[in-house]
């Protein structure tokens, strides 16, 4: 007789696995759709376009990427305060 | 009534960082799109949109619009657009002003000529004969390099974070040896210096 207990736990295991996977992929395209953008936006700046991966930090992420750009002169000059 | 007080918490909380986040995301895209020469409002405005009904799409629109457009920085001929300070045109042949140069500001008066190819501009004691010292704590140690050379002055800056000025327009290390000749007015860190020949 199976043990139902083990049956429930290994099907909890495997929803939950799958939960994790949907939300990695998730992320991973809402991250995409930011780093895209943000690369090209850091490369004009004069920054390598490799910081904006910051992104893929989840929730303070994009706080970096644009914390780096706010407060940072930008090696590729910045226009003139107005 | 425990559980509710704690949701209230929890939320209230949340609320709190949501609104402290917003705050800061507003401030930062204002200073960005103010460094790409649009206007500030522009890059607040974009993230204030997350409150209305049309969400985080069209902030991500803009973001993309805001990556790939032309930027009034990159505008070819805008008037000392960039804070990079432009290369000055070659001199005419005909100059043979053999006079040394002289930069005073801060109560300090330096005199050099081209008998040294390179001099150092420091905040701290002199290390070498060629050293400048400008003393003022705004000053890097050492913050900047002058350059000599037929009957020209360059000038580049050494990552120092006072940062350096020509004429009003920062000089970063990544831009190298500038020729500032022709600059009337060199500031490192909070001194202001006037360049005049000797």
């Amino acid at each position: 007789m199976p043990d139902i207990t083990s049956w429930l736990l290994s099907w909890a295991i495997v929803a939950g696995s799958a939960v994790l996977f949907v939300i990695a992929v998730v992320h991973l395209l809402v991250a995409l759709v930011l780093i895209i953008p943000s690369w090209r936006i850091l490369t004009r700046a004069g920054y390598a376009g490799a910081l904006s991966l910051f992104h893929l930090v989840p929730v303070i992420g994009s706080f970096i990427v644009m914390a780096i750009l706010a407060f940072g002169d930008w090696p590729a000059g910045e226009a003139r305060r107005r | 009534m425990a559980e509710l007080t704690a949701l209230a918490g929890l939320l209230g909380l949340g609320g709190a960082f949501a609104l402290v986040g917003l705050v800061l995301a507003g401030w930062m895209a204002w200073r960005i799109v103010e460094k790409a020469g649009l206007p500030g409002w522009a890059g607040l405005g974009a993230i204030a949109l997350t409150l209305t009904a049309v969400g985080t799409v069209v902030p991500l629109v803009l973001l993309w619009v805001f990556a790939f457009m032309r930027w009034p920085r990159d505008e070819a001929g805008a008037e000392t657009a960039g804070a990079a300070p432009r290369p000055l045109a070659p001199p005419s042949k005909a100059l043979t002003d053999r006079r040394g140069w002289r930069l005073e500001g801060g109560g300090v008066s330096l005199a050099f000529d081209e008998s040294a190819p390179i001099y150092r501009l420091t905040g701290g004691p002199a290390e070498q004969p060629t050293d400048l010292v400008v003393p003022d704590p705004s000053v890097g140690k050492p913050h900047a390099r002058l350059l000599t050379a037929a009957n020209r002055l360059g000038l580049e800056d050494l990552g120092s974070p006072g940062g350096t000025y020509i004429d009003g327009a920062r000089l970063l290390p990544a831009h190298g040896p500038r020729d500032i000749t022709a600059a009337r007015t060199l500031k490192l860190g909070n001194v202001e210096l006037a360049l005049s020949r000797t």
